[in-house]
């Protein structure tokens, strides 16, 4: 089993190799070959790796294959070991089976690009350090992961780089993802330094053995990595870059801004849940952060134009569910919901980079409308990952998901009211702003003509993701209907679970205020969006809906409190001021030359006034006068 | 012998080069490349022999007498750190020459000659253990490097030049001065002249002396390194040498500097470098942030260049002041990976300036479209220098990092906003010259076969130093806590009286002078 | 007159007798080819002369004159200055249209002024060899009474340097009137007794300073060196810059160690300052000039200033160093001046500096001489100027001069920089400025001096083990 672990890894690093020293030498055929195959045959070994995983004496148990020594000095070691356990296998069967659908799709998607190679390698290369991600057995080599996504979405989001917009969004997005990397990197110090280690079973282990519940090293230690998860899953407050990530070809959105990437921090947080669970104060502000970020990103994608950048704040938004999640102490409630979300949010991306293509590049949902006769497998599939994004209930995976975390939210030992009202609202919000997309693209009058249809290599991956949106739900089913806990279960192993504190109020009850909501959001869209245009023009139109498309105009707090007054600085000493100093010792030494070379006159009476005035000079000091 | 050898090899080289420069352009370049790999290879057995015995001491010492007069020897002596840097001279020499295959056409005899009188000083300043034959070597590669950048460099070259020589000639000077008064101190209480380095180790002196003294080592390696504020020389010195001068600049003689404070500056004055230490960890992030600062602000792309070298040259100052070992490896990984990844940089301007004829950067931009591959190690090497996983830099930065954070959280917190700092310019140089729009329509081919080896040869360095850096770490060990040494024994005895007696400066050994000794104190 | 008094004085009677021979054969014959024939072998024969002292040092020859090991060595480099001098002057004297023979007539007695310091060990023989010196150097300032500005440099070094002597004369007869006598050694023993108290003999001091110190161009007295070396003809320059400076600092030494001087904090304040002023101001003038041979002079305005130092140090060391360094100065100011010569046409001296613009690209062998040289003089290592100052420098720590050597220091920097403007000069891309060629002679000076500087700089033992013997 450590082969094939191993070997996961190494196929996608491999097809990047290979595309990025040969790919501008190869034949265009070949390319796409070399790129999904390598994913395909990782997505391959990831279910013979996950059967033989599940059916291996211990469910329970880990694989680990170290392959060198990487680091040790000063009682400072860390290997390039890669550990799996359940928590890791649902990720990288997300990360391949997605991701391999993904590839195929685009090797339909980008087939004219010029830069065909260059994409698959990249791609690639995302796929390898995403695995190493969630794979690393110590948090070194896990944040090698870390910054490699980052850097790959970086590459991906600029991957058209000549139009400068694009470039702007990549950078964006590598910084402020870098600023949490940053406080991550000091959390990895501070843990190295009171837990001297880094490797991720023995520090939870020592944590526990160290820190006391609510200690103020625990509390640090989680903040810290509580940074870095907040920039990549673009949670509040470096939330900002996502929507502008979706620069980046419409795959990249699915895969990396959507499917997997963005949530590296429910991943971290969940990995390193024992220490969340140490600093209780943090993990509540978990909660509050990813209710916060829900509600705000929701009404964010209720306002806007662009197909793409709705999308992106739902990411945002259904982010925050889980960060709710995690932070409530439904561990795996909040995996669950990733892997669901995983599904539904890559086919929303993947349906709709087929929309933006065939419509000829055209974002603007207002310039489209009544495409669901015109391009009817996607308004098929869309529909589906739509509803299931709004939790349609009991027949889409997004409903059990998301009602998990709901009732949590409110039953579980850090949830409470107000979290469910922040969850129930968003829930509201998500399925309202999800039909908007679908009534105003799907419906209504025709706005721009399709120019092409998609073929099947773009069209097979969102039917299987279809499929996956509909039935994933149903590995986990509520207390009250069914209760089947397959998924948690498997868990179990690895993340602890849900500790209940308030379960007066029966389940059935918030699945049926849950269900309502949903569907109360769906009429709503349906009044608003196809009955009344009018009043959804003026919706448009008001200024606190601009407020909420620009998503509540952090980005011009932070131009103006960062951005500018760092520009500023740069400018105002770009010759470096200390400089001052070398011109200055120049010039006293001119002048002091120039006053000297007044006394060089070559007048001989002036030498001997010199002359005199020196043996004035040397009388005085030898007569001590 | 083998180590006079190394020297020596060089030395002939370059002058041989000089003379065959006169008949052909090619064999002044063959010469410097034969000189070099046969260093290389000597490097190598040495290394080989050595890995077999495996002790911690030095490896080879060897010494002759050379000015007995003043206590003066020919001694040089290599241990791991010095192999590490020497491995890493020669492999930087060996770029150099190559990338100025193209790019010297003129006057190439004198130029492979002042190339491999540079290196042949560097590699002298690495092996020497006697003070004054260090100072030598230390001036040595000065004027060569002086010649370098004032005949083949760019449009302000004779600024750069002077600047570049006059700084580092008086702050040489002064730890000139110093070395001097170490060697009366301990001749005063041992009765021993001598410049030798091991019999210098652990004299004695009064705290206020010592720091004295050590304040000469810094001033020399403080400038070289380059902390901010005495780093004014660099930025133009780069910025107007020609690439491979800039090569040699970034990557071997701002390690001179480095180099001086682990092997000299920690052993022979342990004292009063942790009391210096607070101050020299302020420099290092003050030299981090303000060299980002400065990087990010420049149009001239080897300007920037020059300036992240300021920042980056900030870790191994902090590094080395945080006085534990995972620190001090980061430094030693560092003064590796900065070689190469800013070295690599300045090649890359270097061969964009060969095809546009522009440092400027406002002119650049979409150049991907011509030069992929050019571009794709261009955000290779960018990426080592933002501190990328998997590359060099990383390893280094994080060692230093985790290493400080154990002596100071504030500084390491600090530094640690150098990391984004170095994102926001490195992302920049990638932005500014391949991506976005074309400014100008070049007609540019894309890296040539000689270009590509160099390139892969340093991209490939790089991934090796940041995926397996234990050998690096193994085998400067020794040396690291041989220099962590003297600073843990010093503050084990918590910083109790000095044990030395505490020989004021004006005290006379001579009683002929003693009242004339007393008047000049009284005086002075 | 003894045996040992005899040997001790050959070298001084070769020098003495030399110009006479010269004489009687010029009025025979004017051959410029057998006057140049005998005067180098005239040098060559004093300076073999001087194996013949080594058994008999030291020795004093009555109340004139000592000869030990001191003596010696500023002989050797005296003699051998002249030589290359000599040597340096025949490639110059071809320009010169008529009356070339007396020249070295000249140059001899100057010589012999000089080696006459270098052994004084009374006011009479000082005042005598300094005055020889002086005189011959009015008529050898003037030689090429054609050029521009010979007369008036002669002119001023005459009235200036006459002046001078006056104050030094009658600082000797201050002195004798305190002290009772003009032999050093007996100064030195009523000084013993008395101490510099008396405000007569302060005076005679001072007044000898003046002297002294017009001839090594120190500040306050330093004004006539740019334009007397820019007037002199090259070789004559060379002489001033190199023989003259080193026989008066070889009795300046003698007799101040002799005296103590460095005990009296009067005079170490006296020698700081000037020192120290010297350095500055003589670097400071530097920085802006165009001349290569004003620089030179201002060069060496610094340079004595550095040199003076050593007075300070009062060890043997602080000798050591002394005669090291004017070692090193001397070989290294015949090099560059050397290069002067050289290069000069008959109708220009090769004195500016933008005429060198490229030399390295034209004449390389000549360029490299020429930029050792600067190196030298500002202490890069592998010159002999490195270790000189090194070697002032360890004597001056050692003697705790701390103020001293860290302005040594600083000025080293600045000075560093008009170094520096000559080497890139010729260095940068050149111009079409044509210079004549070198003779073989010519050649083997400029082989001599590099051979010279690198030895001292690189394997100096040989020449301290050579100063520390004596």
């Amino acid at each position: 089993m450590t082969a094939i672990l191993a070997l996961i890894v190494i196929f996608p690093l491999l097809g990047f190799l290979i595309l990025s020293v040969f790919g501008g030498r190869l034949p265009r055929h070949i390319i796409p070959w070399i790129g999904a195959g390598s994913a395909g045959i990782s997505a391959l070994l990831t279910i013979i790796l996950g059967i033989s995983f599940l059916t291996s004496s211990s469910p329970g148990g880990v694989v680990v294959a170290t392959l060198w020594q990487w680091i040790n000095t000063g009682g400072l070691t860390a290997s390039i070991a890669l550990r799996l356990d359940a928590l890791s296998l649902v990720f990288i069967f997300v990360i391949t089976f997605i991701g391999f659908l993904i590839h195929v799709y685009s090797v339909e998607f980008m087939a004219d690009d010029e830069g065909y190679s260059r994409f698959f390698s990249y791609m690639n290369l995302f796929v390898f350090s995403m695995l190493i991600l969630v794979l690393a057995d110590n948090l070194l080599l896990l944040y090698l992961g870390w910054e490699g996504v980052g850097l790959c979405s970086y590459l991906l989001i600029g991957f058209w780089y000549r139009e400068p917009a694009n470039g702007y969004a990549a950078r964006k997005a590598f910084i402020i993802t870098r600023i949490g990397d940053t406080a991550m990197i000091i959390g990895l110090f501070l843990l190295f330094l009171h837990l001297h280690t880094l490797n991720i079973n023995e520090l939870m282990q020592q944590a526990t053995l160290n820190w006391e519940p609510g200690s103020s090293l625990a509390t640090w230690a989680a903040l810290l990595l509580l940074g870095g998860a907040l920039g990549k899953s673009a949670q509040l407050p470096l939330q900002t870059w996502l929507p502008d990530a979706m620069a980046g070809p419409s795959p990249v959105s699915a895969l990396i801004h959507a499917a997997t990437m963005v949530t590296a921090g429910v991943y971290l947080i969940a990995r390193t849940h024992v220490l969340f669970s140490l600093a209780p104060a943090v993990q509540a502000t978990v909660a509050v952060i990813g209710a916060l970020t829900l509600l705000l990103a929701g009404f964010s994608a209720l306002t806007q134009h662009d197909l793409k950048r709705a999308l992106a704040y739902s990411t945002v938004s259904q982010i925050g569910y889980m960060f709710l999640a995690l932070g409530v102490g439904a561990w795996s409630a909040g995996i669950f919901h990733f892997m669901v979300h995983a599904f539904f949010k890559a086919l929303l991306f993947l349906a709709a980079g087929v929309i933006i293509v065939v419509l000829n590049e055209e974002h603007d949902i207002f310039k489209m409308g009544g495409l669901r006769k015109k391009i009817p497998g996607v308004f098929w599939t869309f529909l589906i990952g739509a509803a299931s994004l709004a939790a349609l209930p009991l027949v889409t995976a997004g409903f059990y998901s998301k009602d998990q975390i709901l009732w949590y939210a409110w039953s579980a030992g850090n949830g409470g009211p107000w979290l469910w009202l922040a969850g129930i609202t968003g829930a509201f919000l998500t399925s309202l702003y999800t039909f908007r997309l679908v009534f105003i693209v799907f419906f209504g009058k025709t706005g721009t003509e399709p120019t092409k249809l998609p073929g099947r290599f773009m069209v097979i991956p969102m039917v299987i993701l279809a499929a996956f949106s509909l039935v994933a739900g149903f590995i986990e089913l509520p207390h009250s209907m069914g209760h089947l806990q397959l998924f948690s279960g498997f868990m179990s192993a690895v993340l602890p679970g849900v500790v209940m504190a308030n379960e007066t109020i029966p389940e059935l009850l918030f699945q049926a205020v849950a269900t309502v909501i949903s569907l109360a959001g769906i009429c709503l869209a349906y009044l608003i969006y196809l009955k009344r245009p009018a009043l959804a023009d003026a919706i448009n139109h008001s200024r606190i809906s601009r407020f909420f498309c620009d998503g509540w105009g952090f980005d011009r707090v932070y131009d103006t409190l960062f951005v500018k007054p760092i520009v500023w600085l740069a400018e105002i000493d770009k010759n470096d001021f200390t400089d001052i100093f070398n011109t200055a010792i120049a010039s006293v030494v001119i002048i002091f030359n120039r006053a000297l070379n007044l006394t060089q006159n070559g007048k001989l009476r002036w030498y001997v006034m010199g002359l005199a005035l020196g043996i004035v000079f040397i009388l005085s000091i030898l007569m001590n006068l | 012998m083998i180590l006079l050898f190394l020297i020596l090899i060089l030395l002939a080289g370059g002058a041989l080069a000089w003379i065959t420069g006169k008949w052909s352009d090619l064999l002044p370049r063959v010469i410097s490349l034969v000189a070099l790999s046969l260093d290389l290879i000597l490097l190598i057995a040495i290394y080989n022999g050595q890995s077999a015995a495996g002790n911690n001491s030095w490896w080879i010492d060897y010494r002759v007498d050379w000015i007995p007069t003043f206590g003066i020897s020919l001694h040089l002596a290599i241990d791991g750190l010095s192999m590490l840097l020497l491995a890493l001279t020669m492999f930087i020499g060996l770029v150099s020459v190559l990338i100025s295959w193209k790019e010297i056409h003129e006057k190439t005899g004198f130029f492979h000659f002042n190339i491999l009188w540079i290196l042949s000083g560097i590699s002298g300043v690495f092996l020497s253990m006697d003070l004054f034959l260090f100072y030598f070597f230390w001036e040595l590669m000065l004027v060569p490097m002086y010649f370098l950048i004032s005949i083949w460099g760019h449009e302000n070259r004779i600024y750069a030049s002077y600047k570049f020589f006059i700084y580092t000639q008086a702050s040489g000077l002064l730890m000139f001065l110093s070395i001097i008064a170490l060697y009366f101190i301990h001749g005063r209480s041992t009765g021993i002249y001598t410049f030798d380095y091991i019999q210098l180790l652990g004299t004695t002196m009064a705290p206020t002396v010592a720091f004295i003294l050590m304040s000469g080592f810094l001033a020399a390696f403080l400038v070289k390194l380059p902390v901010v504020p005495f780093h004014n020389w660099l930025p133009d010195a780069h910025t107007e040498a020609p690439t491979a001068g800039s090569v040699i600049l970034a990557g071997l003689l701002l390690k001179t500097g480095a180099y001086g404070l682990i092997r000299f500056v920690l052993p022979l004055f342990p004292e009063a470098s942790v009391t210096f230490a607070p101050a020299g960890m302020i420099l290092g992030v003050i030299g981090i942030l303000y060299g980002a600062k400065l990087a990010f602000a420049q149009t001239d792309l080897k300007r920037l260049v020059a300036y992240t070298s300021v920042s980056h040259m900030g870790f191994v100052i902090l590094g080395v002041y945080a006085f534990n070992e995972i620190a001090m490896q980061g430094v030693v990984v560092q003064m590796i990976a900065h070689a190469l990844s800013t070295g690599a940089l300045f090649i890359l301007v270097g061969q964009l300036y060969e095809r546009i004829h522009t440092r400027d950067m406002d002119r650049m931009g979409g150049l991907w479209k011509q030069v992929p591959v050019m571009g794709a190690t261009g955000i290779i090497f960018a990426m080592a220098s933002l501190g990328l996983p998997g590359l060099g830099n990383f390893i280094a930065e994080f060692l230093i990092l985790a290493g400080t954070f154990q002596a100071s959280i504030l500084m390491t917190c600090l530094a640690c906003a150098g990391l984004v700092a170095a994102t926001i310019y490195s992302l920049r140089i990638v932005q500014k010259v391949f991506l976005g729009k074309e400014k100008t329509t070049w007609n540019i081919s894309d890296l040539s076969v000689r270009e590509k080896i160099i390139s892969a040869s340093l991209v490939i360095t790089l991934v090796y130093l940041g995926m397996l850096p234990q050998q690096v770490i193994d085998t400067a060990k020794p040396s690291v806590l041989k220099s962590l040494n003297s600073i843990e024994q010093t503050r084990s005895q918590n910083t109790g009286k000095p044990t030395g007696e505490a020989s004021i400066w004006c005290d006379e050994i001579n009683t002929d002078g003693a009242s004339a000794k007393y008047l000049k104190c009284k005086l002075w | 007159m003894v045996r040992e008094d005899f040997i001790c004085l050959t070298p001084l009677m070769i020098i003495a007798g030399a110009p006479v021979l010269m004489m009687l054969v010029v009025a025979v014959i004017r051959s410029y080819k057998v006057i140049y024939g005998l005067s180098l072998s005239g040098f060559i024969l004093a300076f073999l002369s001087i194996f013949f002292l080594l058994p008999v040092i030291p020795h004093a020859t009555g109340q004139l004159f000592i000869f030990d090991g001191f003596t010696i060595l500023f002989f050797v480099i005296i003699i051998l200055a002249c030589l290359l001098i000599t040597i340096l002057s025949d490639g110059y004297l071809v320009y010169q249209e008529s009356e070339k023979e007396e020249y070295f007539i000249i140059l001899y007695t100057s010589a012999l002024g000089a080696l006459v310091l270098a052994a004084a060990s009374n006011f009479v023989t000082l005042f005598l060899g300094l005055e020889m010196l002086s005189i011959s150097l009015y008529v050898l300032i003037a030689y090429r009474r054609s050029r521009d500005n010979s007369i008036e440099a002669a002119v001023k070094y005459l009235i200036l340097a006459s002046g001078a002597s006056g104050f030094l004369l009658f600082g000797m007869g201050l002195i004798y009137v305190d002290t009772g006598s003009l032999e050093f050694t007996k100064i030195v023993m009523a000084l013993q007794s008395s101490g510099f108290s008396s405000p007569l003999l302060l005076t005679g001091f001072s007044m000898m300073v003046v002297g002294i110190g017009f001839k090594l161009a120190l500040v306050p007295f330093h004004m006539w060196t740019p334009d007397v070396y820019h007037g002199a003809p090259v070789p004559v320059a060379t002489f001033i810059a190199t023989v003259s400076k080193g026989a008066v600092i070889a009795v300046l030494l003698r007799f101040f160690y002799a005296i103590e001087g460095f005990r009296n904090h009067n005079f170490i304040l006296l020698i700081t300052v000037v020192s120290i002023l010297s350095m500055f101001i003589g670097n400071l003038l530097a920085i802006r000039q165009q001349n290569l041979k004003r620089i030179l002079a201002y060069s060496s305005i610094s340079n004595m200033g550095y040199l003076v130092i050593t007075l300070l140090i009062g060890t043997k060391g602080g000798i050591d160093a002394a005669v090291f360094y004017i070692a090193s100065y001397i070989i290294t100011t015949i090099g560059a001046f050397g290069v002067i010569t050289l290069l000069s046409d008959r109708d220009n001296e090769a004195e500016k500096l933008k005429s060198y613009t490229g030399l390295f690209w034209k004449r390389p062998w000549v360029a490299i001489v020429l930029t050792l040289t600067m190196l030298s003089l500002a202490g890069i290592p592998i010159t002999s100027g490195f270790l000189a100052k090194f070697y002032v420098i360890l004597e001056g720590l050692n003697a705790g001069l701390l103020v001293l050597v860290i302005s040594l220091i600083i000025n080293s920097v600045i000075g560093l920089y008009y170094y520096l403007r000559v080497v890139t000069i010729l260095f940068s891309p050149p111009n079409d400025v044509k210079f004549p060629a070198i003779s073989p002679a010519g050649r083997l000076v400029l082989f001599i001096v590099t051979l010279g500087i690198l030895w001292l700089g690189i394997f100096p033992e040989w020449f301290f083990n050579l100063i520390a013997r004596f």
